[in-house]
């Protein structure tokens, strides 16, 4: 298991184990593993799940009108933010044709960290026909927060993923406004297929106080960025790729573009954005033309409150 | 200079494989500039310099990094090590004509290669590029030519941070409003910041490449889906 993260070089300066309860304590070590799976009547339910505090889950609840099949779960932590010297490790199963919807609760709030770093493994299964939608809310981190995610993806060629993740530049309008005041945020995303053929693998790595992520060729200026994967069959992929927009909108403020990922596995979705909302919004849309292709149906409207 | 004595054959050689007129198609590649000047992003020599140092520094920690590793594994014979760069790189390539861009100028850089230096490994890296068992990437082909002319890995990432801003300001001449002077002006003050470059991604492991430039990303999707184009990407 990774989540010592060892081997990333960015986080040695890191080290040093917080004042207070040591890493991998009760409680700053959160474990939650979701199974989906069809029932016998062909109905795809949450089979099995394991959850150590503060990773949380209550029962999935089918309230997706426009595919009320689709079990939803929202992950809460109930610790609030991630904070100084937390682990926490998230393993998602989707079998063979099941789907499934998956968001938070709340934004993650990454609080300010004075010796160690806050870490988040990831691993997705997704077998033959499955479908999943990982869509949460966005992450905040602060003043001096030093976060590393790493995911990892295992997709059969005939399943189809959407992953999305929104990251803030900080607490933007906190007192007078906090942006890039973080010290890192390292974030690698990577899949192959069950055989073990590699698919992508994209890393970044931000350190506002090394080099501005405002720069034209980075943030360009902007304080959000979302990040959103779509692993699924070329035929569908193609259909998506034409259907999306690739722009600058200078008067709106937001910018989106689309790519095709290496090895035909699918396309990756780009959005910058001055505010929150826009961007999410964009998010939302783009899945929607992801579970339109697949599933034949788009998304509702986002809850109001959301 | 004084102090150390730069071999001239050495010298002319790296000057030779990282001049504009090396003809591997640079010049028919932007990196995203010409969206850039299009969109207004990029549109004097102030926003074309802090433009070419972002794409310097991404492409660096990816293409510079897989450069390195080929070059030392062309050195102690490691051909399995080439490909692993090779392929480690490709796997990072998020848009299309970026891995096109790698493909076509890494094929004519190791067509070239195998006219100037008899080395089994280029050629045996060209056969599997053709046969489409190896990527094929640029920076490999830089990484396995620089190993077999004896250049020094310095002189690699040298080439290599001098090709990736001189691209885009090639292109920056021809759509967007800066003269020579402005575009050598920038590329002066770049190469003093090349060693710094070095020093961040010599000990890097293939699997740390990283990059963070999701404003070029979305120019370069932009790109791929506009019809008007000069350039490549």
């Amino acid at each position: 298991m990774t989540s010592t993260f060892a081997a990333a070089r960015e986080m040695r300066p890191y080290l040093e184990e917080p004042k207070a309860m040591h890493v991998g304590a009760p409680g700053k070590k959160g474990y939650l593993y979701l199974g989906f799976e069809l029932d016998a009547d062909g109905k795809s339910i949450m089979r099995d799940w394991e959850r150590h505090a503060p990773l949380i889950v209550q029962q999935a609840l089918y309230f997706d009108e426009a595919m009320p099949e689709m079990p939803c779960v929202y992950i809460l932590s109930s610790g609030g933010p991630n904070v100084d010297g937390d682990r926490y490790e998230q393993r998602f199963v989707v079998r063979r044709d099941a789907y499934a919807h998956i968001s938070t609760g709340a934004a993650t709030k990454l609080a300010e960290m004075r010796h160690n770093f806050s870490g988040l493994t990831q691993r997705f299964t997704l077998e033959a026909g499955a479908y999943m939608e990982y869509l949460p809310e966005p992450t905040i981190p602060c003043r001096h927060t030093r976060f590393i995610a790493d995911t990892s993806i295992e997709i059969d060629r005939t399943a189809t993923l959407v992953y999305a993740e929104i990251y803030m530049s900080g607490r933007k309008y906190f007192g007078e406004g906090e942006t890039f005041r973080y010290d890192i945020l390292s974030v690698c995303t990577r899949a192959r297929r069950p055989d073990g053929e590699k698919l992508f693998r994209e890393k970044f790595i931000i350190r506002p106080a090394e080099a501005s992520p405002s720069t034209t060729g980075v943030m360009n200026g902007f304080d959000v960025f979302a990040n959103v994967v779509a692993l699924t069959p070329p035929e569908h992929a193609d259909a998506i790729y034409e259907s999306t927009e690739a722009f600058i909108d200078g008067d709106r403020s937001i910018a989106a573009g689309i790519s095709r990922l290496p090895n035909g596995c699918g396309l990756i979705y780009k959005v910058l954005g001055a505010e929150t909302q826009p961007v999410k919004r964009l998010v939302r849309e783009f899945c929607s033309a992801v579970r339109s292709q697949v599933k034949g149906r788009p998304l509702p409207e986002e809850f109001p409150w959301r | 200079m004084s102090g150390r004595r730069l071999p001239i054959a050495e010298a002319m050689r790296l000057a030779q494989l990282t001049d504009s007129a090396l003809p591997v198609g640079a010049f028919s590649f932007s990196n995203g500039l010409e969206t850039a000047a299009q969109t207004g992003l990029v549109h004097d020599a102030a926003t074309l310099e802090e433009y070419v140092r972002d794409i310097v520094r991404q492409t660096a920690r990816t293409d510079g990094i897989a450069a390195l590793h080929a070059y030392r594994s062309r050195l102690r014979e490691d051909y399995d090590g080439i490909v692993e760069a090779d392929r480690a790189l490709m796997l990072c390539k998020m848009n299309t004509e970026a891995r096109q861009m790698l493909r076509r100028m890494g094929r004519k850089l190791a067509e070239l290669a195998t006219l100037l230096v008899d080395d089994a490994a280029m050629s045996r890296w060209l056969d599997d590029a053709k046969r489409g068992a190896v990527e094929g990437s640029y920076p490999v082909a830089q990484g396995i030519l620089f190993a077999a002319c004896g250049i020094a890995e310095r002189g690699l990432v040298a080439s290599h941070c001098y090709g990736s801003a001189n691209m885009v300001l090639g292109a920056a001449l021809r759509c967007v409003r800066v003269s020579h002077y402005d575009t050598q002006r920038i590329l002066y003050r770049l190469s003093g910041q090349a060693d710094a470059i070095y020093d961040e991604i010599s000990d890097m492991e293939i699997d740390e490449m990283h990059a963070f430039a999701p404003q070029a990303d979305i120019l370069a999707s932009m790109h791929e889906k506009g019809s008007s184009r000069m350039f490549m990407n």
